[in-house]
Order: C-alpha cells, then structure tokens, then sequence
C-alpha cells in the first residue's frame, strides 16, 4: 500500500509530507520543487481542472471559475452562503443542502474542489517517493465541526485516499515543535492561517501530547486581511469598476503583496493598474486590528475551559503565515506574556506535524501519542426546541455517550432525533449535524426504550446506533447529513473521478496545457485587434513571435514546452495587458470625476 | 484490588486469561471491557473516593498508551472496533474520577442516589449574597455601569472562592474517609452546593458578556 503521507489542507497553501528515519520532511513539486501548493483551482472550457501556481494566476482572469478558499466552504449549507461569498463566486440556486459552486456552468460542491488539490499532492508524494500511495492523514482546524471534518474525509475518498485520520492542525503542529524536546509543559498554539484560526492549549509529558483545550474561529484568518486592504484601493475606483469580479480578484493579489511586505517594511505600495496607495505599516494595523483583537476570545476561552492562567503556559508557538504580521506576534505576546516560538516555519510545521502523525500510525513512533478532545459541544433537540448536551466540548477524543429515548405519542412507528453542535441554548442556534429515525414496534406512548449510542471516533466524527431496549436488537439508524453528500452522491462522483484518475497523468499534463494555450492565444487575439493602439513599438510584433512560437509548441505533445510557450507569450503580453487595465481605470476614474463636478 | 476479581474472562485471540487487564498479557491483543466494570476498574483501580491525581493520571496515560486507536490503526477490524470503545471508556473513567466533584457525583450514580431533580436549593450559607446577585445581575442585563459590572465582578470572586473551599473540602472528606466511604447525605449536601455555585458563576459569565455558555468550571 505504501506509505501514509501526512497532508495540511490549507485555506491558500496545501503541503505533504512524510515521516523519514531523519524525521519528518516536506515532499515538493516534481516540476518546480515548490514546497506550498496554492489551493486554487481553476475550471476551464472543456471541463479541464488546473490546480495551484497556475490556478491561482489563472484567478484575474478567471474569478468566478477560479476557486481561491474552498476550505471556507467545506461542510456549509447553502444558507451559509454570505453576500461577500456571492459577490465572489456563482453559487447553485438551492433551497438546502450542500453548497455548490457554478463554474463552467456545471455544479461542484466543496469537497470535489478539495479533492483536486488532494491529488495533486497525492501525485507530489509519488513523484518523490517512487511508489503508490494510497493512504492518507489530513488536518483539519482544531475548530471544525463534524459537517467540515466529514466534508475534509469525504475529499480523501474523491481523490483516491483512504484517509485514515484527521489531526487537529494546532496538535500536529505541537508534535513537530516537541517531536525531540525532552522537557515537559504546557504550551499554546497560535494557528492564525489564511481563512481560520486556532488557538489549542496541551499539556506534553513523557511522549503524550494531551489537548486541554481548544477554541477558534472557523471564519478568519490573513485572507481577511488581504480582504481589507483590497478595499482600501478599490475604493477609490468608481462603480461598476469596483464591482467587477477581475478587478476585485487583481486587487486581492495586490493586497496580498502589499501585506507581505508590511511584515518586514515599514511601508508599502498597493498597485492595482494605475491607482496606487501607500500605506503605511501603522495604517495597515489599524485596519485589521479589530480582525487580531477577534482572536482574544478564543484565547481566553480555551485557556478558562483548560483551567489554567496566562503564566501557567511555558511556550506559545506561532503556526500558520498569518503570524508573521508583527502585529499578530505583539497580540500573542500580550496575551500570554511572551513571545512566540518560531523556530520551525510557520507554513510547514503543520504539515511536518501531519507527517509525524502519518508515522505513528504505521507503527514508527510509539514513544508518542496523541490525545485530541472534540472542539464544540454535541447534543440533540429536546422539548421545546431546547438543545441538550451529550458531550461537553473539549472532551477527551474517542468518547461514547448513552441515551434513552422514549415516545411522546401513542403507537409511534419511529422516534425522530435531531443531532447538533454548538454551545448556544437553543437548538435552533447551533448547527445541524443530522437528523435520523430510529424505527421502533407501536406501544403506548413512553413506554418504547430506545437507547442511543453517540460515539465520537478519533478523527472528532460522530456515528449513531441504537439499540431496542426491550427486544434487545440493534436498530439501524438512518443519518440524514444536514450538510454533507449522501453516500449515493459520493459513489456517484467516485465513478466520474475514476476515468479521471487512471487516465495517463502525462496525456492529462498535455490536455490541460492545451487549454491553458487555446485561453491565452484567444485573449491575446482579440486583444491585438482591439486594443492595437496602445501595443509599443516592436511589441506587436513580440508578441506575435510568442504566438506563433506558442502555436507550434501546441501542436506537440511535450507539455513542459508548451507550458515555456505560455509563460513567453505570457511574460511579453504583461504590460500591454497592464495598459489596457489602466486605461479603462483611468478612464472609469475620469468619469467619476466628471460625475463629481 | 476489587477490580482484578473478575478473572474467568478468557482472551478472545490466545484463550490466556487476561484478568481485569484492558489488553491480554500473553498476545497483546486488546480486551472487551468487563460488562460489569466500573470507571474505577477501568484504570485499575478499587472503587475509593480518595484518589492520588499524579498516580491517577500516569494510569490514565499508560492505560491510552494501550489501546488507543493510533495503536491499532494495522489492526483487524475486531481490535480497532474494541480499541475504539476502550478508548472511550478510558477517556470517560479519566474525565469522571480527575475531578473531585465528578468522582463524587459518580459515586452516588454508583450507590444508587442521585442529586435532585428539582434544582438545588440555594445553599443555607449564601443565601444572602446569592439574592443580591440575582438584583444585580437583573440591573446588569438592562443598564450595565462600570460601577456594577465592579460590584458583579466582587461577588463573582468571592463565589469562585466559596468554591474553592468547597472542592478542598471535598477533597479532605475523601481522605478522611480512610477507604471507608463519607454518607451519602454528607456528599450530596456539598455537592448540591457546588452545582448550585457553578450554575450562578455560569450566570454571571453570562450577563457579563463573556465567552460561551455552559462553560464546566472545572477550576
């Protein structure tokens, strides 16, 4: 079967790594030597997929068929669904279940995006190992819901993996910080990334990672960042400009930039086309200071749930790239009172961890062991719409609970159970999980004894069975996902993926350069003829050399030529492409200044 | 030890005799719990109130250190299916018996009793400070002053206090116990008291605005 590899799933960036005699090492791009996978995908006419650097480029052009956070999507429902997420991407017009995305005018959902990356890096992995791989531990947020770990679990199935655990991403970041630390304590994990954030707190001792607790915002993360800086430029373009999906998605990019820099300059240029904005590092804290004041909670939360005080932490340990805004260390250090570690590289200790994990499973590491707790309370609806609590949050992981049901009815064929997470009051404030029938022979009401069994696996997944009391028979209980594909639906796209999968991976690289090729000829062309009048001198006919160069290429069947031939044609076509986007700002600008008047 | 009485189980893989052990000491294969087990005996210990949380706390490790699910991930289905609920089970027994005031509730479950399903009455030696937090917290939901949220934030310390007096003398009720048992009355009275502390503490987080509800004051 070969070996298990170790995946980080990341809101930008995905990684896999594997644990070695040497300990545990990131496996690259084949092609490139890239550690970080950009977690974009990019559909394209003809029902061709591209994922990571390419994808993510591809998203100027292509917003709405171009999927940058999908990890923000994962186990949602439609009615999740933001007026900022729709502004972003086209979404099928349900009235419930799973969302969907539109992109070429066909439908995926979450997980079928993630399955992309997934294989990806499952290709990676075999590049770099030389064998087949097949099975797989993937990290989630700490913070997940079930709906988002069964989403993550059903993205293995679709790309061919057998996932056999999900690992919190603060834990396994903590056992690549105490993978050879001998001393003992307790320590907090800092896991700001690019869409959530994590904050768990564990206690280490002589091998054993036990979680305390944990908290989070599944919502938040350096993207929202990029996000504000974004509009701070877009703001000074006029309507319908601002609005235009391209505009936005150049302007993301340019924010992104923008951001990076500010962790080491004291000021920085956001360039969107002609309209440029400085700004200050002091600027850019101030807008994004209530989004890393919003981690403060979580952190006091866990550390209150764990029992414990700021000055009973030994370490707190950055993970993900958003702690390099110096701003997130100052707010780590004020609240716990040092600074944090950063020894090991904030975009790979997760997927150092997920390698480590991937070892102990296989029999390698014995010394250590993980101890995880489910991160939010799980119950069911009781009388009234109240919801009452099985399992407190932040209990220790597997855990089962026992539950006797009766009937309120005379002659009940079935009793209704309503399964849900959260920590609010009442049921109609936490999140759906599932509802099932659990069926049960006609008695006087109260008089049925069903007894439930919630079982939490390792992986922090719930499952259900019931037992009839008085026959003494397991019953079969039927789980309707309130937001996650139903196993029909899931056979049904593993057939789809199949002819995907097997197909010559070389023949597909070749496919999809094709593709990449046709768009960009296509652009080029019309542009040529539309916009002659802003090419430079000799550009045009640049440009017309990397076409032709370009078609030839096409017509081959060596993708890595074809894929020069595009980055050529690509890089000759920049600033001419970069004129037009600035003529028709500049132009929008002057309406508006005219509008003004 | 109580727990280690049950010995005519026999080891479903190599028919040895694995006594009270979660995992056969022959062939290392992992045992179905005991159907009559209790949380004590889970973590090889005798049913007893007073318990030494380092040494309570190594078992607990050692004993996760046998059957998690990581161990067993190469396993039959049948010895990831028992690992899976001994897991649990040891997760429970370490959750129940860490805590004095969990242990104790389960010790009455044990015995038979239960604290009352009426809600706790409001503790004879609180009563007064209880009922001006109640004002108060009524005051706080409509027009909270910095002055009030002063006055809230007093009484809360001295319940987390009251608290914690109670807990040590939890603790010290076990211990005096000796391996005997304290009446059930006597627990349930400071028991009853506690839930009735934690209840108000989760009130007062409320109104105060802070962090989710239904927090377990495991302070």
């Amino acid at each position: 079967m070969g070996r298990i590899i170790g995946i980080d799933l990341g809101t930008t960036n995905s990684l896999v790594a594997v644990l070695e005699e040497s300990g545990p090492r990131v496996l690259p791009d084949p092609e490139t030597g890239a550690a970080l996978l950009p977690s974009a995908v990019a559909f394209l006419p003809g029902g061709e997929v591209i994922v990571g650097a390419r994808a993510k480029a591809l998203a100027a052009e292509r917003p709405l068929d171009t999927i940058l956070s999908v990890k923000r999507f994962m186990g949602l429902g439609v009615e999740h669904v933001s007026a900022d997420d729709r502004r972003r991407y086209r979404f099928a017009e349900r009235s419930e279940g799973v969302v969907r995305f539109v992109v070429e005018g066909r439908e995926v959902t979450p997980p079928e995006v993630s399955a992309h990356v997934l294989r990806e890096l499952k290709r990676w992995a075999e590049a770099a190992l030389g064998e087949i791989t097949g099975q797989a531990v993937i990290t989630v947020p700490a913070y997940f819901n079930d709906s988002q770990r069964q989403a993550t679990r059903d993205a293995g199935r679709l790309a061919g993996l057998e996932v056999l655990r999900l690992v919190n991403e603060p834990t396994a970041a903590s056992l690549a910080y105490g993978l050879d630390q001998k001393d003992e304590g307790v320590i907090a994990v800092y896991d700001l990334g690019g869409g959530t954030f994590d904050i768990s707190i564990l206690r280490l001792r002589a091998g054993v990672f036990e979680v305390l607790a944990t908290s989070g915002d599944t919502r938040l993360g350096g993207d929202d960042f990029d996000e504000r800086l974004a509009e701070l430029v877009l703001a000074e373009l006029p309507e319908p400009e601002r609005s235009r999906a391209p505009v936005r998605a150049r302007a993301r990019q340019a924010a992104e930039r923008a951001k990076r820099a500010l962790s080491d300059a004291e000021r920085a240029e956001i360039a969107l086309g002609s309209v440029r904005r400085a700004l200050t590092r002091a600027e850019f804290e101030a807008l994004v200071e209530d989004l890393v004041e919003r981690t403060a909670g979580p952190c006091r939360q866990a550390l209150r749930d764990a029992g414990l005080a700021p000055e009973d932490i030994r370490s707190v340990v950055a993970v993900g790239g958003s702690t390099r805004v110096p701003l997130v260390r100052r707010q780590m250090e004020a609240l716990f009172g040092r600074p944090p570690l950063t020894d090991i590289d904030p975009d790979q200790v997760v997927a150092l961890g997920a390698g480590i994990q991937a070892g102990i499973l296989a029999g390698g590491r014995r010394d250590m062991l993980l101890l995880d707790v489910v991160p939010l309370s799980l119950g069911i609806e009781t009388m009234g719409g109240v919801f009452t609590r099985l399992v407190d949050r932040n209990t220790t992981i597997p855990a089962s609970v026992k539950e006797t049901f009766t009937t309120g009815v005379d002659n009940q064929t079935s009793v209704d159970v309503h399964v849900l997470q959260g920590e609010r009051e009442l049921a109609a404030d936490n999140r759906s999980l599932a509802r099932f029938k659990i069926p049960i022979c006609p008695l006087p009401a109260g008089v049925p004894r069903v007894e439930v069994t919630f079982l939490i696996d390792a992986n922090g997944i719930l499952s259900v069975t019931a037992t009839d009391l008085r026959t003494g028979r397991e019953r079969s209980v039927e789980v309707k996902p309130s937001y996650g594909l139903a196993e029909e639906e899931i056979e049904r796209m593993l057939e789809e993926s199949i002819d995907y999968a097997e197909e010559d991976v070389r023949q597909r690289q070749v496919r999809e350069a094709r593709v990449e090729a046709e768009m960009i000829l296509h652009a080029t062309r019309e542009s040529l003829a539309r916009e002659a009048g802003l090419l430079a001198d000799g550009e045009g006919e640049r440009i017309r050399t990397a076409v032709a160069a370009l078609e030839r290429a096409r017509a081959g069947e060596d993708y890595l030529a074809i894929r020069d031939a595009v980055e050529t044609l690509s890089g000759e076509t920049e600033p001419f492409a970069r004129r037009i986007m600035d003529r028709s700002l500049t132009e929008a600008l002057a309406n508006r200044r005219l509008e003004e008047l | 030890m109580q727990a280690a009485e049950d010995t005519r189980r026999e080891c479903w893989k190599c028919r040895a005799e694995p006594g009270a052990a979660l995992v056969c000491p022959r062939c290392a294969a992992i045992q179905p719990l005991p159907p009559d087990a209790d949380l004590f005996a889970v973590l090889g210990l005798p049913r007893q109130l007073a318990l030494d949380l380092a040494d309570l706390e190594r078992r607990y490790h050692a004993a996760s250190r046998a059957v998690h699910p990581d161990r067993f991930q190469t396993a039959g289905p049948r010895e990831r299916e028992l690992s899976l609920g001994a897991s649990a089970a040891v997760n429970r027994a370490y959750r129940t018996l860490r805590d004095p005031v969990a242990r104790g509730r389960y010790w009455l479950e044990l015995h038979g009793a239960r604290l009352g399903d009426g809600g706790p009455q409001v503790p004879a030696p609180i009563a007064a400070e209880v009922f001006e937090t109640q004002e108060k917290l009524e005051e706080l939901r409509t027009a909270a002053s910095p002055e009030l949220r002063r006055e809230v934030e007093a009484l809360r310390a001295r319940f987390t206090g009251r608290l914690g007096v109670l807990r040590d003398e939890l603790s010290a009720l076990y211990a005096s116990a000796n391996g005997g048992a304290p009446s059930l009355d006597e627990l349930k009275r400071r028991l009853s008291e506690i839930a009735y502390l934690r209840t108000l503490l989760g009130d007062i987080e409320d109104a105060m605005g802070e962090g989710l509800r239904g927090t377990d004051h495991r302070h």
